[in-house]
């Protein structure tokens, strides 16, 4: 088994070397705009399982586990060692976040948002990569760096580099001979490493584990936000399951496509616009399906686990019209509620089960 | 246009429905000073509660009518409205539908049969119940006409977004979305070009398609000024409140407000706040109030609780508490100033329709409760936390602490929902108001 580096040795290391610490929360952003200043991006997906006790004296319960715990883990110290906060404009509830850290808590790190268009047209590629830009100058005045094109070019090119890998990485998910909890926990180090370290990871998984044979076990699909808890992941293993594909904001949703142009900020702004639909973009309930529906036949799979993390409003909104057009094409569907900072209750735990049953 | 449907359009509402709401309106009028008992807390209402019954339901009336007559937009109630007016749509807002199926309290059953059609009770109560009469065909309205054009414009909540992605299914229909991008501090020139390039490049071709005309800069700028012309009035409306004793509620502002909300652009509407305005100025000036002893004064924040408005009014009047102002209700005329008359008309609306209460921060919103509370002459606060609405409730708790802390006003946060009861705890909430009383001096013992 490989060994793979936590987040926080991760940060060490870079910072040890020079380099500043931005922590983002979900999900898309620019990620090679913060290389080009010598900027390492953390993401901070939570953490799971954390005492969110913190969060409670600024947002109500009835707002998701996500939110609730990135503001915990910060009010907790954790993000100490972080220069900067990026909070990208996922969902009203992450606006809020940004619109708390930056007029109530403004911790000592300078917060940075940024918006993402939710349609996909010309003029959408134009605002997004003035937004990029206006990110570009805010890091210029903050670092006093002025990266020029060339080096942002290079940037881009090894981020689509590590993109390609991890789009590798997921289609030939069947032919790779490692459990889900392990796949996703290296495919989950894309959140805080380094894109070179991680072309370097991902190639060595796939050389350890690529099979001439695909995987003789069923095949399913997990969408969502992110696989927390990850028990998901033995549970689907244990019923001779295994996730041939995601619809995942961690890592289906951001398979974004190369880029071609003189220009990196309309480079970048087209690689988020042209990313695969999903919620956070507002995409249609036919997008969203067809993009299902290929995963689904590109990987044979029979089901789609919707693992949705409770009060995601947008993750919640299309789910009866994806269920019924997934059951029309002969897909099986089920819906799991989850809360990061929980267990996966036994009632949800026998659910996936009987589920996985079925596809068998 | 269909003569055939054009001619009972105007049959129906020159000839039925306007004569009967015209006689449904002086039969209200002449009630209204009976409508509260001499032991109720509540002076009469205003006269013009009459008039916005026949005002509002007018419109409904003239929907029901109006499929192939006029072209019809479904729209958000932060949609940029002046196009399509200048253009002759008639206008649905679902938002302001669901709001009276709410104050109407037929929203639970047609959230059931959203929630059994698969819609998650996650999902926002205002299209719960939005969908749920979709589906059922139940309206208080009696019948909504179908749509030509959806429009949805993200300035109140990315929730609009899915809402009217739905809509799009089930209706199969265009879909117009206005992206405006969220004002963390202040308003940046390149979302205000990309909004504009949005009214000129998305909205503006597509609306011109169905409507089957060039939209004329003149017809705009007349609609931009009645837009304008009402704003203000309304504003100035509820400036009036400020005065001891208030002449409105929060209550009364949350009926009165629905013109402002669906009708602005229109000549009607500015002719009927200008007739709300005299009446509600010859309160202040006869010294009476909206409740009969304003003890206390308090701000509302956040929409209100529709399927109990009722209760709450009587609830605080019975302690001599008023509530004569809310972020919601003067949301709908701060803009007013921005409606610049002489700017590029495109620019203008640009500007306007980023800056909403709702697509600016919890610091800006917290800056207006302060101003408020010291322009009103406010004793304290109440936060509604909208479980349906996170844009508005995000931000609440902070802002609680701060109006607490830093401003030395009682504030209090109550947990509720706009429209859905079962996110409502009568026990919860009674006690919840009943410790605030005590913290403003006007409990019982």
């Amino acid at each position: 088994m490989l060994k793979i580096p936590t987040r926080t040795e991760t940060i060490y290391k870079f910072k040890a070397k020079g380099g500043k610490i931005v922590a983002v929360a979900p999900y898309h952003y620019p990620k090679a705009l913060f290389r080009a200043f010598n900027i390492l991006p953390v993401e901070v997906w939570g953490p799971p399982k954390l005492n969110t006790l913190e969060s409670k004296a600024h947002i109500q319960t009835y707002v998701c586990s996500v939110v609730h715990s990135i503001l915990a883990f910060y009010l907790q110290g954790n993000l100490e060692v972080c220069d900067f906060i990026l909070i990208p404009h996922t969902c009203d509830s992450l606006q809020g976040l940004g619109s708390i850290f930056l007029d109530f808590i403004k911790p000592k790190q300078k917060v940075l948002t940024f918006y993402t268009p939710r349609e996909r047209r010309r003029i959408d590629i134009s605002f997004l990569s003035k937004e990029i830009e206006k990110l570009y100058n805010q890091l210029c005045e903050f670092t006093g760096e002025k990266p020029d094109f060339e080096e942002l070019h290079r940037h881009i090119d090894i981020e689509e580099k590590a993109n390609k890998m991890l789009k590798k990485l997921l289609n030939e998910r069947q032919y790779l001979d490692i459990d889900d909890f392990n796949f996703y926990s290296i495919l989950r180090t894309k959140e805080f490493l380094p894109a070179e370290e991680f072309i370097e990871i991902a190639n060595d998984v796939y050389l350890m584990y690529k099979t001439d044979k695909p995987i003789s076990k069923t095949p399913v699909i997990v969408s969502g936000l992110l696989p927390e808890p990850m028990e998901i992941f033995t549970i689907i293993n244990e019923k001779n399951g295994f996730v041939a594909g995601d619809d995942l904001a961690i890592t289906g949703r951001r398979l974004y496509p190369p880029s071609e142009g003189s220009n990196p900020f309309v480079r970048l702004a087209k690689s988020i616009i042209f990313s695969p639909p999903e919620p956070s973009r507002g995409d249609s309930v036919e997008a969203r399906l067809k993009n299902l529906l290929e995963i689904a036949k590109r990987t044979n799979s029979k089901g789609v686990i919707f693992y949705i993390v409770t009060f995601c409003e947008q993750e919640y909104f299309y789910i009866s019209h994806l269920r019924k057009g997934l059951r029309e094409n002969g897909i099986k569907s089920i819906l799991i509620d989850t809360d990061i900072n929980q267990e996966l209750s036994q009632q949800a735990i026998t659910r996936l089960e009987v589920f996985l049953e079925t596809l068998q | 246009m269909n003569f055939l449907k054009a001619a009972r359009y105007f049959l129906m509402t020159n000839f039925i429905g306007k004569p009967y709401l015209r006689y449904e309106r002086k039969r209200g009028e002449r009630k209204i000073a009976h409508l509260t008992g001499e032991n109720s807390p509540l002076n009469p209402p205003l006269k013009i509660t009459a008039y916005t019954k026949e005002f509002v339901s007018s419109h409904y009336f003239k929907g029901r009518y109006v499929e192939g007559v006029k072209p019809v937009a479904w729209v958000t109630s932060g949609a940029p409205i002046e196009i399509l007016k200048a253009l002759g749509f008639f206008l649905i807002y679902p938002e302001n539908h669901a709001a009276l199926c709410g104050a109407r309290k037929v929203q639970m059953d047609l959230i059931e049969t959203a929630e059994k059609s698969g819609l998650s009770n996650n999902v926002c109560s205002y299209v719960r119940t939005d969908i749920g009469s979709l589906l059922s065909g139940k309206t208080p309205a009696g019948k909504l006409p179908k749509p030509d054009l959806l429009v949805a414009c993200s300035n109140i909540c990315q929730t609009v977004l899915h809402w009217y992605r739905m809509l799009q299914k089930y209706l199969n229909i265009p879909l117009v979305i206005i992206d405006t991008p969220f004002v963390y501090n202040e308003i940046e020139p390149h979302q205000v070009e990309y909004v504009k390039k949005q009214l000129k490049n998305s909205l503006l071709p597509v609306a011109e398609r169905i409507a089957g005309k060039t939209l004329k800069e003149k017809d705009l700028k007349n609609v931009i000024k009645l837009s304008k012309d009402a704003t203000e009035l309304w504003l100035e409306i509820l400036n009036l409140c400020a005065e001891r004793p208030s002449p409105l509620t929060v209550f009364d502002q949350f009926v009165y407000m629905a013109p402002i909300v669906e009708m602005r652009g229109d000549k009607e509407t500015v002719d009927y706040y200008n007739a709300m305005y005299k009446e509600v100025k010859s309160r202040v000036n006869m010294g009476k109030g909206a409740i009969k002893r304003e003890r206390r004064r308090l701000l509302w924040d956040n929409l209100p609780i529709w399927f109990k408005m009722r209760e709450l009014a009587l609830k605080l009047a019975e302690r001599g508490i008023n509530i004569p102002i809310s972020t919601y209700t003067y949301a709908w005329g701060e803009l007013a100033p921005l409606m610049n008359l002489k700017k590029d008309e495109f620019e203008v609306m640009a500007k306007v329709y980023l800056s909403p209460i709702l697509n600016r921060g919890a610091g800006q919103k917290l800056k207006a409760m302060r101003n408020m509370v010291d322009r009103f002459k406010l004793d304290g606060v109440i936060l509604h936390s909208d479980r349906s609405c996170k844009p508005y409730s995000m931000g609440q708790m902070d802002e609680r602490n701060k109006l607490i802390e830093e401003f030395k006003i009682p504030a209090m946060l109550l947990e509720a929902d706009q429209n859905d009861e079962n996110a409502y705890s009568e026990e919860q909430v009674a006690i919840r108001i009943e410790s605030f009383f005590e913290m403003l001096g006007v409990s019982h013992g």
